[in-house]
């Protein structure tokens, strides 16, 4: 099976919808861990809004598994480094064994986190729930560039023949006695045919993609159509200007609180 | 402007002469070609004769992509290549080339998607679209790969999907430019009958190859270049046993050559034409014992036949050299090795076999046999799940590849993750000097493997510089000059024409002459049939027959033919009697 990024192919609550609508739910959670306060909004946002959406989409124990492999080293980091090396004029401070943690380090680490929970785990739902295809499509439809969009799906397709002929190349070079293993001298020596046949083989494939996309009629003048339709009925259109709405309100009683004081 | 008239042929070329850009020599030069509707008209040449540049040419790629000076008429349904955009010429024109996998558009992650990718920036409505898809789909045989991501198919499935992708645009004309190149003999005969449907349908298709048997299967005129000039045109009974095609090295058809060599022997009626193909070759031969029905079994198309001998050994395959093999000292010995891909895919099981000094082996099977899995052990590359490899009498658990390949050189058959030198002198020293060999050696071995490989003319420049085939040469002669006992190549006819494939052929008799040993994969039965001794079958991972092409009995063919098909030559041995 090649792979397709992210995406998981199941049927759910959160596949059935817009891609559009669920961009939309990105931009609206994202928002709102910055304008709401941190840190109960990033896990409140985390438990009461992705991890329901995730189990309803069926992609639940993967969206978990995947977020915590992603930002488990991060947080744990931004415990260490702002809880140790916090610069904050305020001495108070926690012992958690041999170790003197600054309360304002680890709060700062505590927000930081919790946002980047919502800020990573937000578009992963997404992309997991969303066919790239369909994703791309849905932009191109609403005005992204199309040029843009191929340079997407390319770069997605690409990366996985582009490691397999990384291995053929290992292989064809190491067969004519390059000692690919051993000494960092030996290791140097090697780089230039690894990555020359590479590089080459790379652009030599893209004169014959350009060939290949002129063949189908890429730059043709005229209007676009689609093979795959996308739903995007009354309801998925309401849900997003209710969705935008509710961010706009977000931003505006923020800036309104502010100016309040 | 041209002024042809309406009852012109789709394809017309008037005096076309083409020069790409910083060239000092033409490409083409004052083509002249009239194709009509519905004609499957193949063109055929030496590797850099123009063949890529008329095709090309006739789907306005030359001079639109490619760049150059035009000089003469070229109108393709109607419509002057010189005068439109490429966007525009494609609703004329589809051009398919000979690499499926740099074909594909990679905007779409199933079959069905990538089919459809064209029409959709044609703007063509959803139902039509549907519909269109659907129909190339049929066309080529492959509504069962539909949802299958394009990257996950075989490379004649690839080849397939590509050519629906062009066809679903309802081009009139369909231009091929060596379609055959990554097909194995089932996928060749499946394109034979693929194209003859659409020609039958009135497609016009324009087909560039190098494999002279196929071009006699499948076209309806033939027209050789040399140059960049036609030196023949006409039907391919003609054009295919036309003895300019041998002066310039373009070569005949094998069973016009077997032919020809039986007339020499008196065997063939001076009076009678040559014949092109296999058929008209036993019918030629032995008319009175021949039932086709079985030519055309071992081709892939009738029910199950037993094969017999017959006294009929019209061949030519070169009984140059006995077999004359060293037994001590074996180079390889794979010792019940099986092997097992971290994905659960077990491709080995349980295989034996010993390689000696001065053998010539064909490793042949099916895709998917475990032809590659095998060959990568022959050098450490992998390293067998079960059992063991002995290289040079070394355990490939206990050493590196590198060592290994003092004894083991492999050219694989994507010459391009090999070739990275900036010249072709470079590239050849490359191997030998990783092997620490002394400068006087080098030097030696490298002016030896320019000599075998006959690049004298091209080692200043950069392999990449070089056509395809020439590319090929040097990736053979870089491996040449390591000097290891055994050569190891992976489908080395593989664009190749037929002089190449010639130079190719006395390499190995000479490195057999010196008592160094050639592993060859190949799809290639009649060149694995000339050139090699032993012939290992695998299939599904074990040895299926391991003997010698002289010594095959009728159970042994018969369990050949069934895998792989049969040379020309014993099919011509064992037809029934």
């Amino acid at each position: 099976m090649h792979r397709t990024g992210l995406f998981i192919d199941r049927a759910g609550f959160l596949q059935r919808r817009n891609p559009l609508t669920k961009g939309t739910g990105v931009v609206l959670l994202v928002g709102a861990t910055f304008l709401l306060p941190a840190p109960l909004t990033g896990i409140a946002l985390l438990i009461g809004t992705l991890l329901p959406l995730a189990f309803a989409s069926a992609v639940g124990w993967r969206f978990l598994e995947v977020l915590l492999k992603t930002l488990l080293p991060v947080l744990i980091s931004l415990v260490l480094v702002q809880g140790l090396f916090f610069p904050s004029p305020d001495p108070t401070t926690v012992a958690v064994g041999p170790l003197l943690f600054r309360r304002a380090g680890l709060e700062f680490a505590l927000n930081t986190g919790s946002r980047l929970l919502i800020v990573v785990g937000a578009p992963l739902l997404l992309f997991q729930t969303t066919h790239p295809g369909v994703l791309v499509q849905a932009l191109t439809q609403s005005g992204m560039p199309r040029s843009v969009g191929y340079i997407l799906l390319v770069a997605l397709q690409l990366i996985p023949a582009i490691i397999e002929r990384a291995v053929g190349v290992a292989e064809a070079q190491r067969a004519r006695g390059l000692e690919t293993e051993g000494s960092m001298l030996q290791r140097i020596r090697g780089v230039v045919p690894l990555v020359s046949p590479l590089i080459v083989g790379a652009l030599i494939e893209a004169e014959e993609r350009a060939i290949a996309i002129e063949s189908r009629a890429f730059n043709a003048p005229g209007p676009k159509t689609w093979i795959r339709d996308i739903p995007d009925p009354p309801v998925e259109r309401i849900s997003r200007m209710v969705l935008l709405g509710m961010l706009g309100t977000l931003v505006v009683w923020r800036v309104v609180a502010a100016v309040l004081g | 402007m041209p002024n042809f008239s309406p009852s012109d042929p789709i394809i017309m070329l008037r005096d076309a002469t083409f020069t790409y850009a910083g060239a000092s020599r033409p490409a083409l030069r004052a083509v002249t070609l009239a194709v009509p509707a519905g004609q499957i008209c193949a063109i055929i040449g030496k590797a850099g004769a123009g063949k890529s540049t008329l095709c090309a040419l006739c789907a306005g790629f030359v001079p639109h992509f490619f760049r150059g000076r035009l000089s003469g008429d070229v109108i393709v349904d109607g419509v002057s290549i010189a005068d439109h955009p490429i966007a525009e010429l494609v609703r004329h024109v589809a051009l398919v080339g000979s690499n499926a996998f740099s074909q594909i558009s990679g905007a779409r992650f199933t079959v069905y998607d990538e089919v459809g990718f064209g029409l959709e920036n044609l703007g063509v409505p959803r139902l039509e679209m549907i519909e269109r898809v659907e129909w190339a789909l049929r066309a080529l045989g492959i509504e069962q790969l539909r949802d299958r991501s394009p990257y996950a198919l075989s490379g004649g499935q690839q080849q397939r999907m590509v050519i629906a992708a062009a066809l679903a645009m309802r081009p009139p004309v369909l231009v091929l430019d060596e379609p055959t190149m990554q097909l194995d003999p089932p996928a060749m005969m499946e394109l034979s009958a693929v194209l003859r449907s659409l020609a039958q349908q009135g497609i016009t298709i324009l087909v560039a190859e190098h494999r002279l048997e196929w071009v006699a299967d499948v076209a309806d005129r033939v027209v050789a270049l040399d140059q960049g000039t036609i030196i023949a045109d006409g039907a391919p009974v003609d054009v295919l046993t036309d003895p300019r095609l041998c002066e310039v090295d373009i070569g005949w058809p094998r069973p016009t050559r077997i032919a020809a060599r039986a007339r020499t022997e008196g065997r063939w009626p001076p009076e009678r034409p040559l014949p092109i193909t296999l058929a008209d070759l036993v019918e030629g031969l032995c008319d009175n014992t021949v039932d086709e029905r079985h030519i055309a079994h071992e081709d892939g198309a009738a029910d199950s036949p037993v094969i017999r001998p017959t006294n009929n050994t019209a061949g030519v395959r070169n009984p140059t050299m006995p077999v004359r093999t060293t037994e001590a000292n074996p180079i390889v010995v794979l010792d019940k090795v099986g092997f097992t891909y971290p994905n659960g895919v077990e491709a080995l099981h349980d295989v034996s076999l010993t390689v000696r000094r001065g053998e010539r082996i064909a490793l042949v099977g099916r895709n998917g046999a475990g032809k590659s899995t095998l060959m990568r052990h022959l050098n450490g590359l992998l390293r067998p799940s079960h059992g063991r490899v002995l290289v040079g009498g070394v355990d490939t658990r206990t050493t590196t590849v590198a060592r290994c390949a003092r004894h083991v050189g492999i050219v694989f058959q994507d010459v391009r993750n090999q070739l990275f030198a900036r010249t072709v002198r470079e590239e050849i020293r490359f191997g030998p000097r990783n092997l620490g060999f002394a400068p006087d050696r080098i030097d030696a071995l490298t002016e030896a493997a320019i000599d075998a490989l006959e690049l004298w003319d091209v080692i200043d420049e950069h392999p990449y510089d070089l056509p395809p085939a020439r590319r090929r040469l040097v990736a053979i002669a870089a491996v040449l000059a390591m000097d290891t006992p055994l050569l190891a190549l992976d489908e080395p006819t593989a664009g190749l024409d037929n002089a190449a494939i010639a130079l190719l052929a006395r390499l190995i008799a000479d490195l057999a002459q010196r008592q160094r040993s050639v592993l060859i994969v190949s799809h290639d039965l009649d060149f694995c049939y000339e050139t090699l001794d032993r012939v290992i079958l695998l299939r599904d991972g074990r040895v299926a027959l391991d003997t010698h092409f002289a010594r095959l009995d009728y159970t042994e063919a018969a369990a050949l033919r069934a895998d792989v098909g049969l040379p020309i030559e014993l099919r011509l041995r064992y037809v029934n009697v």
